[in-house]
Formats: structure tokens, C-alpha cells, sequence
């Protein structure tokens, strides 16, 4: 498997995952719950191909950390100054800090795992 | 004809391939006092280390033994009796020695020299200065014959050497010597031998002509090696048993 | 002329040199002694290169010993495998002396290596070693002298397995299995799939002079029972696996006493060293298999983990990502309890 198919495979699910905690961490969105996950979800695929395009390109295990915390939390950026009309609470550390973690994970996958672009001689 | 003092010179030899221990038994004085004079200019160091070391003679007592042991083996054919089938010339050239000491001891007297004799022009100061020298660095358990023995490879080899300089200075050969003095006589103990390049620079010449020039320094200098341990040994056997031991190869 | 010690010890040294013929090969200082002969390094001046030669030592120079030697070559010239040196010439010297001509080989002897190199390079070197001599093995040869100080590592990481003087050949796997006698035609060494875990009946390619019941062959340490019990005859892959296995263990432990040695790198040795030849990695192959999943942090065939041994393997695999994910459920953990304050 390539890093950015990788990529995108790892940040889709640990996207769907983290936006699911959300019951756990604040469970009064429950009822927003789908749109989270959804949300999360996309966020994750998005930033786990871009993740994943990087480590293909540069062969560097900090480069690569760094690259997938900024891409993540570039992405949860919009979603975490929101305020979520329900409870009128703005989630913005809640959805940051895990969402870069996560973006964290991704980066050091991508650099460790997956079929790196094949040396032409 | 001596030899220079000092110098074995490569015309001390014969230049036939008769051995000299066969040559100082010969009838004609002439054919004998040549081969005397080839094995003189081998053993004369190592005899007088033997009895600095072994005999613990003093280096006046050293040189006047020396002398007279030379004189006599000449004037009294003490070689005459050796068989090559019993022991190495070289062995049996010591147990001459041994013998000669050890009378000249229990006579309590220093021999009077040979009538008539005159002294070898050896160096004999040169030699005391060298075996300052070695003692110096010599392991301490280290015994006369084995001095004997080291002292008589010095000779064989510093025969050769000096052969090899005769052969190629004024000629042009001249370059050969002197990359093989360079590179494998003149660095001091411990210091590092020039490399190819460095000496190839230092010569103006090119590294290929250094590994050449020393190829055939090498073969030169081992050919005569052999040539010379050849003339000085008892026997075609004993010739060989010592260019095993020398080379570590077996004569065909 | 009066020639210092020093001086004279050089001159003896040089002239020790043997006296190659033809002038094209220009004797450089000695680089190695065996037990039957001296490498020199050499100039080839037709290809301007710089060349190893291994002459038969003079003390040994007898008729048996050149034929080893020059048996040597030729099981170095047919072994055509970057783990073995190549040899590029062969002949006699003017006084009857064996002499090859080989590459150079600069580098380290695997023991120098160890010392300064981390264990899973010193691991990957032994992997290489294996492979080449699972290629002998493939090819009816069997090293019988396995050892450090028959492995160089070069300058540019390239692993030669040397000293091949007391090799044996065992002839094809298909001859050899069906104990057929070797078919007529030219001597040589196969390159079908020979060396089987038990060879039936050795056919001998080429004549081996030293294999005689009763004769002790090989490095005591590094030698399989069956070689010092003087059975040099019935050596095969499995011998050589034993040498393999005594080369991982003296590497892996150096000066050391193997206390931080993990248990299934000193099982994979344990199992290659078993006296029984039997119960020894069938093969150089298997045996690098192990030594593969040891560095891949798989479990290996030679020792059964315990549970706990499996948790802490998986986890040392894992262990970044493992408490990256820890990290992350710390975090949304922190967040429920500062909301429940």
C-alpha cells in the first residue's frame, strides 16, 4: 500500500474515531452526532492523503510529524472556531489538540509504513 | 684480496660457483687464501660478537682472538676435517671458535699472532659501536649462538647489499638502488617508509617506475643473497636447508 | 655496508616474498597467513590494479598441499557470488610453489567489526553470510572452516566469506540423494541444487585429499562435533550451519557474558550448535530466516515466547505508536475531567 492511500485510510478511521469520542468528551452533541463523525471523517481523509503525499515525497520522520500536525490542525481550525449552535459552547481545545494528535499519528505512519516510490536506476 | 675494511665488496667472491668452504682446501695457496678471504668477510662480525657475547671477551681481547683465529684456520686448515654430512659449515664454524676460545682461555695467555700473519684490515671499532648498539634493543635472554647466527644473516645480507650498489652505481641502473635505498634501507627504526607516490615524487619518476625499480632491486638483491649463501655453504644440501630457512621456499 | 636490525628484519621480510614469474605481478607486504599459505598484496601492472596473492607456504610445499591449494582455486573461480572473492589467475612459481590470484579485499575481519557496530548491523552481516554460503551449499560445496575471522567486511559494507582451502565437494543434490555414482564427463561442481541435509553418498567432483576418516578438519570453537570426532567426510550443510551458529554466538557476545543477550537470538544459536546435526537448522537458509524474523521483531522458530515475551515484543514494535494513541485518549480523558470539575 502506498503512504498516501495509507494516509488516507488511517486518517478516515482515526477521523470517524475521534469525531465518535466526541460522545464521551461531550456528550450534550449527541444529537449532531452523525454530522460530527461525518465531518471528522472527511477532515481525516483529507488530511491524511495530504499527510501521506508529503511523506512520499520527503523521507523524514520529523518533517513528516510536523506536516501531518499542521495539516490537521489547519483543517480542524474552521470547525474548532465554530460555535456550536445547541449548546452555544465553542469547542475550540477540544477539537484542536486531539484533532493534531491524530494528524500526529498520521505523519509518523506515513513516514514509517507503507511502499515508499519505488528508486528508478 | 682483502676486502676494504668494513665492506665485504662483491669481488671477495669467486666467481665460479665452486663452494669457498670446498675452495680452502685446495692445493693452490692462491685458490685458498681467496676463499679465506670470501669467508673473512662474512664471519669476521660474527665471530667477534661470539666472543664479546659468549666468551665475554674484551673488545681488545675480542679483536686479537678474532684475528688469530682467522690467521690459524688459514695456516692450519682448521676446516680441513668438515663434513657437511655431520652439521651446517656455519655450526661447525662456531664450535671452531668455541674450541679456539676455550684453549686460549685455559692457557691463561693471549696467543701470540701467526708469524708472519699480518693483521686483517677488519673494522673492528665499527663492529663494538654496532653491538652497542643491538644490545641496546636485544632481548636480555638471548644467548651467543643465537647472536652468532643473527650476526651471520647481517653479514650474508649486508654482502649483498653492498654488491648491489656496486652493481648499479655510475650506471644506469643508479635509480634502482637508490628507490630501494630510500624506500627499504634508509627510514630509521619506527619511521614510517615512504609511500610509492611520495618517493615517486621525491625521485621524479612515476609510481609504476618506483614498483618496478623496487621489483627488481628485490629479485636482484635475493638473487645475490642466494648466489653468496650458495659459495658459503658446506653442501648442496646445506645450501638448500639455510635458503628454506632464510626465504622460507625450497630450492628446486 | 652495516644493515641496523631494524633494516635487516625488513629485508628478510621482502625477500621472503616469493619470486612470482612472467614480471607481471609486482609483490607488495603480506596481508594475511592461513595454515597452508601466505596472501600478499600485489600490483597487476597489465591492468594497473592492485591484486591478492595466495602462495603455498614454503614449510607446508609439498604435492598434497598444492593440490589444495590449487583445488581452492578452482572452487573460488566456479563460485561466481559477490560474497566470494573472485579469482582471476593461477599458477607455479619457478621453485614449484601453488600460487592464485584473487581481488583485494579491503576492510575489517567480522570479530573487528563487531566491536564497534550495532547488533542488528553485526546481525545483518551474519545474514549475508549465510546467503553465500547457502550458494555454496546450493553449488556441492561445503566450507567445513567457518569462522570470524574467515568473514571480511569491506570498506564499502560488502561481505566476503574467505579462506575456502578445506572445502568440500559433495556433487549434485540429484546424484548425491540417490547415492548414483557422478556421471562421466567433466569434473566440476554443478550448479544444480545439491547439498542436502543428509548426504547420502558423497561423490566427489574434485579430488579431495584430506577427508579421510580419522582426520581433523577446521578451527576448534567453530568446528561441528562431527569434524572433531575426525569424520571430515560426512560434513555437509548442517556443518556448516553449526559454524554459522558458533560465528553468531562469538559475535553477539564478544567480551561480554550475554546477559543482555535477548532469549530468542541466544535460542537461534542454541539450535544451530545442537551436537545432533539432526536437530540443526536443515539449512544456511532457515537459519537466516530466524536471524530475518529476530530483526523484524516476529517471533522465531528456534524458541516458544511466552505470553508475556509476545505483549512485550508486540509492544517494543509498536511502542511509538502505541503511546501516540495513549497520548490521544490521555487528552480526551483530561478534557471529561476538566468538564466534570
Amino acid at each position: 500500500m502506498n503512504k498516501p492511500v495509507l494516509g488516507l485510510l488511517l486518517g478516515g478511521a482515526l477521523g470517524a474515531l475521534d469525531g465518535l469520542s466526541a460522545l464521551v468528551s461531550a456528550p450534550e452533541v449527541k444529537p449532531e452526532i452523525m454530522g460530527i463523525v461525518i465531518g471528522s471523517m472527511g477532515k481525516g481523509l483529507v488530511a491524511g492523503v495530504l499527510t501521506g503525499v508529503v511523506a512520499r515525497k520527503v523521507n523524514n520522520l520529523a518533517i513528516g510529524i510536523i506536516a501531518g500536525i499542521v495539516i490537521a490542525a489547519l483543517l480542524a481550525l474552521p470547525f474548532a472556531l465554530n460555535t456550536d449552535p445547541t449548546t452555544g459552547h465553542r469547542y475550540f481545545w477540544e477539537i484542536m489538540i486531539p484533532g493534531s494528535i491524530v494528524g500526529l499519528i498520521v505523519g509518523y505512519a506515513t513516514q514509517k509504513f507503507g511502499q515508499p516510490v519505488p528508486q528508478r536506476s | 684480496m682483502l676486502p676494504p675494511p668494513g665492506r665485504t665488496g662483491g669481488r671477495a667472491f669467486p666467481t665460479t660457483r665452486r663452494s669457498v668452504v670446498e675452495a680452502t682446501r685446495d692445493d693452490d695457496g692462491e685458490v685458498r687464501r681467496a676463499a679465506f678471504d670470501a669467508l673473512i668477510a662474512v664471519y669476521w662480525r660474527p665471530v667477534y660478537t661470539h666472543l664479546r657475547i659468549k666468551w665475554r671477551a674484551q673488545p681488545a681481547d675480542a679483536e686479537d682472538l678474532a684475528q688469530e683465529f682467522f690467521a690459524r684456520a688459514m695456516i692450519r686448515g682448521f676446516f680441513d676435517d668438515y663434513d657437511p654430512a655431520r652439521a651446517r659449515f656455519r655450526t661447525f664454524l662456531r664450535t671452531c671458535v668455541d674450541r679456539f676460545a676455550a684453549n686460549a682461555r685455559r692457557n691463561q695467555r693471549r696467543l701470540k699472532r701467526g708469524g708472519g700473519v699480518k693483521p686483517l684490515p677488519l673494522d673492528f671499532a665499527a663492529a663494538e659501536r654496532d653491538l652497542a648498539a643491538l644490545r641496546a634493543t636485544a632481548a636480555p635472554e638471548a644467548d651467543g649462538d643465537v647472536w652468532f647466527d643473527r650476526e651471520w644473516v647481517r653479514s650474508l645480507f649486508a654482502a649483498a647489499v653492498d654488491a648491489l650498489q656496486a652493481g648499479c652505481v655510475g650506471t644506469p641502473r643508479d635509480i634502482r638502488f637508490r628507490a630501494f635505498e630510500r624506500h627499504d634501507l634508509a627510514p630509521a627504526d619506527g619511521e614510517a617508509r615512504p609511500s610509492y607516490k611520495a618517493l615517486a615524487e621525491e625521485l621524479g619518476l612515476s609510481v609504476a617506475q618506483v614498483t618496478n625499480h623496487l621489483a627488481w632491486a628485490r629479485k636482484e638483491l635475493r638473487r645475490l643473497v642466494l648466489e653468496r649463501l650458495e659459495l658459503l655453504s658446506g653442501s648442496d644440501a646445506e645450501f638448500r636447508a639455510e635458503a628454506e630457512d632464510l626465504f622460507g621456499v625450497r630450492i628446486p | 655496508m652495516t644493515l641496523p636490525e631494524h633494516a635487516l628484519a625488513h629485508l628478510q621480510q621482502i625477500l621472503r616474498a616469493p619470486d612470482l614469474p612472467g614480471g607481471r605481478y609486482a609483490l607488495h607486504e603480506p596481508v594475511g597467513q592461513g595454515g597452508m599459505g601466505t596472501v600478499y598484496r600485489a600490483a597487476d601492472r597489465v591492468l594497473a590494479r592492485d591484486v591478492a596473492i595466495k602462495v603455498l607456504r614454503g614449510d607446508v610445499a609439498d604435492a598434497e598441499a598444492a593440490l589444495r591449494l590449487e583445488r581452492e582455486a578452482r572452487i573460488l573461480a566456479r563460485l561466481e557470488h559477490p560474497g566470494i572473492v573472485p579469482v582471476h589467475d593461477v599458477g607455479t612459481l619457478g621453485d614449484g610453489r601453488v600460487f592464485y590470484v584473487m581481488k583485494l579485499i579491503r576492510g575489517e575481519r567480522l570479530a573487528e567489526f563487531a566491536r564497534a557496530a550495532p547488533r542488528s548491523d553485526v546481525l545483518r552481516v551474519v545474514l549475508r553470510v549465510c546467503e553465500t554460503v547457502g550458494f555454496a551449499h546450493a553449488h556441492g560445496v561445503v566450507h567445513r572452516d567457518l569462522k570470524p575471522s574467515n568473514i571480511m567486511v569491506g570498506a564499502y559494507g560488502e561481505v566476503l566469506v574467505l579462506d575456502w582451502g578445506i572445502a568440500r565437494v559433495v556433487g549434485t543434490g540429484r546424484t548425491a540423494q540417490a547415492g548414483a555414482p557422478e556421471p562421466g564427463g567433466e569434473p566440476g561442481i554443478s550448479p544444480e541444487p545439491a547439498v542436502p541435509a543428509a548426504a547420502a553418498a558423497p561423490s566427489e567432483s574434485l579430488p579431495d585429499p584430506v577427508t579421510a576418516p580419522g582426520t581433523v578438519l577446521g578451527t576448534p570453537g567453530f568446528m561441528a562435533p562431527e569434524q572433531a570426532q575426525g569424520h571430515p567426510g560426512l560434513a555437509d550443510a548442517r556443518t556448516d550451519v553449526y559454524g554459522l551458529g558458533a560465528i553468531l554466538r562469538a559475535v553477539v557476545l564478544g567480551d561480554g557474558d550475554g546477559r543482555d543477550v535477548p532469549r530468542p537470538l541466544a535460542a537461534i544459536w542454541a539450535r544451530a550448535l545442537t551436537p545432533d546435526p539432526a536437530a540443526r537448522y536443515a539449512s544456511a537458509a532457515d537459519l537466516a530466516a530466524d536471524i530475518t524474523r529476530f530483526l523484524d521483531a516476529q517471533p522465531v522458530s528456534a524458541y516458544r515466547e511466552t505470553l508475556g515475551e509476545r505483549a512485550g515484543r508486540v509492544f517494543r514494535k509498536y511502542q511509538t505508536a502505541i503511546i501516540l494513541v495513549l497520548t490521544y485518549l490521555a487528552v480526551r480523558l483530561l478534557f471529561l475531567a476538566m468538564r466534570g470539575l
